[in-house]
């Protein structure tokens, strides 16, 4: 009875050896698959960053692409307006000034008619003087009247300065024609000098003095310059924008300063250009204003950008410089400013474009 | 009434366990006859002797097996290298065994010859089909699921539910083998069909979660992927798996058109020379897929999912028996939380019931209660059968 028993514990314990034998074996080898299927895991996250990185960079590239795309967009809108608005006005301005061409010519033509009646008339007064030293108390009352010493003396001025004054509309007749130039469609070999003392002329109202400021002195240092070839309406247009800025930028320092201050330190602008050795003019264009803040100079050429008050600037006269310089005439615009001293604009283009079909 | 008796045990030695689970069987039986039987053994046993020594003590068993990954029942859970018995006895219900063989070379072929095996001595319509097939044969290479869901729906009719699970062995994938009476095969597809008052009702969960970004396949063929985004299926792999070779645990889900229904799809083997990986199941050309990834507490909440849905459908007042059959590779990667899978779903009971199940290579069950049957795969199927 107890051999059976015996026998039986020993069956169950042999059994158990058994079981725990084969749990053994199972759990060694469940171990090794499991280190491999962690490490298989890690592989599976680390390839699933990968994923996310590659998805994340390929984003960034396209936001990237979108924001040239948008600026590139927005450039050819600016050009688009700008153009369109340029030659509207290169229109208007050549119109105009055909128009009052006509007119002054008459006014100028007859102007010298006028001088000679003028004083005929007055010869002939002078002579009835002579011969009636005693006129009638009518006519003395009339030539006291009309204060013939006077007028007599005045006429002679006023027929002086209607002749400047018509000679001055015509050369700015003729400087708005010349500005206006509407041969934007092709390259001209012209004088840049002239483009320059055109502009200036068209600004005469702004450089001269006014009751809070005297006149702006203007400083021409020209070199000896060749015939250059550009679009001459669109280089004039960037003279215009940056002496523009330069007044305003003038202006903008006045407004800062005690009346003495502007007098020992007037307002000036400088002009020069040159050849230099690459065969391009370098043309500068100077003022003594406050300068430009650092921040506002890495920004100076993106459209939209003004750093003046709503409704006085639009943010693209640079730009449009910028690229009319940089893409139409491959040149360079660049600016160096000094806070308290001053900016200046240098221009740099080829004395002939490159690669120019026509030529 | 339907009774399920189980017998279960750990012993690793053949004549130990099978004498073990028949004793345990015999007392439960309380001298009813068992009518059929499904044996779930782990792949070390000596399988002829298991099923020698049953067919002595039951000769007139309808009787189907296979090997498995890791077997459960109510009796001893979750088990692995052990030997489950399950019987069934019932006076209503009739059940019959088939066998079809050399299911990896006409799977079409196999499912009509165990069909008509199991259903010439049926005499009323065929209610479900309990299947085992092999996966694994002889010679390294697998049958297709696929074709054997085909073949069996071509021989029972598109209405029987088909439900089961592919044979195992201990995630060798080298060969797996199957049992009918006491015939040991490891190319075969035995069936259990039952007939007569029984009423049943299943569910399945799956828990992997898509991970990584979504890629289309541009070349495939049947089961083998050659290409993803124009790269070798490998090559897709390795980006997640470095110079691995892609393995059951990292499936693929695939999406079908716009549709959200999507299906996971294991890797299987795959040729190093083109890049080319052979999946257990369909990848059609042109679909989306996505690597799939596990969290453990998802795998086993969908095993809850599985067995809700199941007695949610339940079309009697209660089951009196569980059938489960739950992936390896669920098994494989929930490691010592396998044995919760069980857990829940014995705890979810109304009462005390037997469960029985193994853990397989590809599940069979209807997608949805009365719908079309489906090969899963990494997923877990519950089965609910009763009388009442």
């Amino acid at each position: 009875m107890e051999a059976n028993a015996d026998q039986q514990k020993l069956q169950e314990l042999e059994k158990k050896v058994r079981v725990l034998t084969k749990k053994l074996e199972r759990s060694e080898a469940d171990r090794q698959q499991l280190e491999a299927t962690s490490e298989e895991r890690e592989h599976i996250l680390k390839g699933v960053i990968r994923d996310f990185e590659l998805s994340q960079s390929s984003l960034e590239n396209r936001t990237r692409e979108l924001e040239i795309a948008l600026r590139d967009l927005k450039q050819l809108q600016v050009k688009l307006i700008e153009s369109e608005k340029m030659s509207a006005l290169g229109v208007l301005v050549a119109g105009v000034a055909h128009e009052i061409n006509n007119p002054v010519s008459f006014i100028r033509g007859n102007l010298s008619h006028i001088k000679v009646y003028t004083q005929d008339l007055l010869r002939l007064i002078t002579a009835y003087q002579q011969h009636n030293p005693n006129p009638s108390q009518v006519l003395k009352d009339l030539m006291e009247d009309i204060d013939l010493e006077f007028l007599r003396e005045d006429m002679i001025n006023i027929l002086k300065s209607m002749q400047i004054g018509s000679e001055r509309i015509q050369k700015i007749v003729l400087s708005l024609r010349n500005f206006s130039r509407l041969d934007e469609s092709k390259f001209k070999a012209v004088d840049i000098h002239e483009g320059i003392d055109n502009t200036l002329l068209i600004l005469q109202h702004r450089l001269q003095a006014t009751t809070t400021r005297s006149a702006i002195q203007i400083n021409k240092q020209y070199g000896d310059l060749p015939l250059v070839e550009c679009y001459a309406g669109s280089l004039n247009q960037v003279f215009m924008n940056l002496l523009s800025n330069a007044i305003d930028a003038l202006e903008d320092a006045n407004s800062m300063c005690t009346d003495q201050d502007v007098k020992h330190h007037p307002n000036e602008i400088w002009i020069c250009t040159e050849v230099n050795d690459r065969n391009q003019i370098k043309i500068t264009i100077a003022d003594n204003g406050q300068g430009i803040p650092e921040e506002a100079r890495s920004r100076l050429f993106d459209p939209f950008f003004t750093t003046k008050p709503v409704g006085k600037g639009t943010g693209l006269g640079l730009f449009v410089s910028y690229q009319i310089i940089t893409e139409k005439h491959k040149g360079k615009l660049s600016c160096q400013s000094t806070l308290g001293s001053g900016t200046q604009f240098m221009i740099e283009i080829p004395v002939q474009q490159p690669l120019l079909p026509s030529r | 009434m339907l009774k399920m008796i189980l017998g279960h045990s750990d012993d690793p030695d053949s004549q130990g366990a099978i004498e073990e689970v028949l004793e345990q069987c015999i007392r439960d039986l309380a001298g009813m006859l068992p009518k059929a039987g499904l044996l779930f053994a782990a792949i070390d046993f000596d399988h002829a002797l298991i099923l020698e020594t049953i067919n002595q003590t039951f000769p007139d068993l309808q009787l189907i097996g296979c090997t498995t990954d890791g077997e459960m029942s109510s009796i001893l859970g979750f088990q692995q290298d052990s030997l489950t018995l399950t019987l069934f006895c019932s006076d209503t219900v009739d059940i019959y065994a088939g066998v079809g063989r050399q299911a990896e070379q006409d799977a079409i072929a196999a499912a009509h010859q165990a069909v008509q095996q199991a259903t010439e001595k049926s005499l009323t319509p065929t209610k479900l089909c309990i299947t085992v097939p092999a996966s694994y044969t002889a010679n390294g290479s697998t049958t297709s699921g696929e074709q054997i869901l085909k073949g069996l729906e071509l021989a029972l009719g598109a209405n029987v539910p088909i439900v089961g699970g592919s044979a195992g062995d201990q995630f060798r994938f080298q060969k797996t083998y199957q049992f009918f009476g006491t015939e040991v095969f490891t190319d075969a597809l035995p069936v259990l069909i039952f007939s007569g008052d029984l009423r049943l009702s299943h569910g399945t969960g799956c828990g992997w979660q898509p991970i990584g970004s979504k890629s289309t396949v541009t070349k495939s063929q049947n089961t083998v992927l050659y290409e993803i985004d124009g790269q070798s299926a490998l090559e897709f792999y390795q980006k997640y798996l470095g110079d691995r070779q892609p393995t059951a645990e990292h499936p693929l889900y695939v999406y079908e058109g716009d549709s959200d229904r999507c299906y996971l799809r294991v890797p299987n083997t795959c040729d190093l020379e083109t890049g080319s990986i052979n999946f257990l199941g369909n990848i059609p050309q042109g679909a989306t897929v996505q690597l799939a990834e596990i969290s453990r507490d998802q795998v086993i909440a969908a095993s809850e999912t599985s067995f809700k849905m199941a007695l949610e459908h339940y079309p009697g007042t209660e089951p009196e028996a569980v059938l489960i059959f739950s992936c390896c590779c669920r098994r494989w990667l929930l490691g010592t939380r396998a044995k919760e899978e069980y857990a829940l779903v014995k705890n979810a009971l109304p009462k005390m019931m037997p469960i029985a199940g193994f853990y397989t290579y590809g599940e069979f069950a209807p997608l949805q209660q009365q719908g079309s049957n489906y090969y899963h795969q990494e997923t877990f199927v519950t089965l609910l059968l009763g009388t009442a």
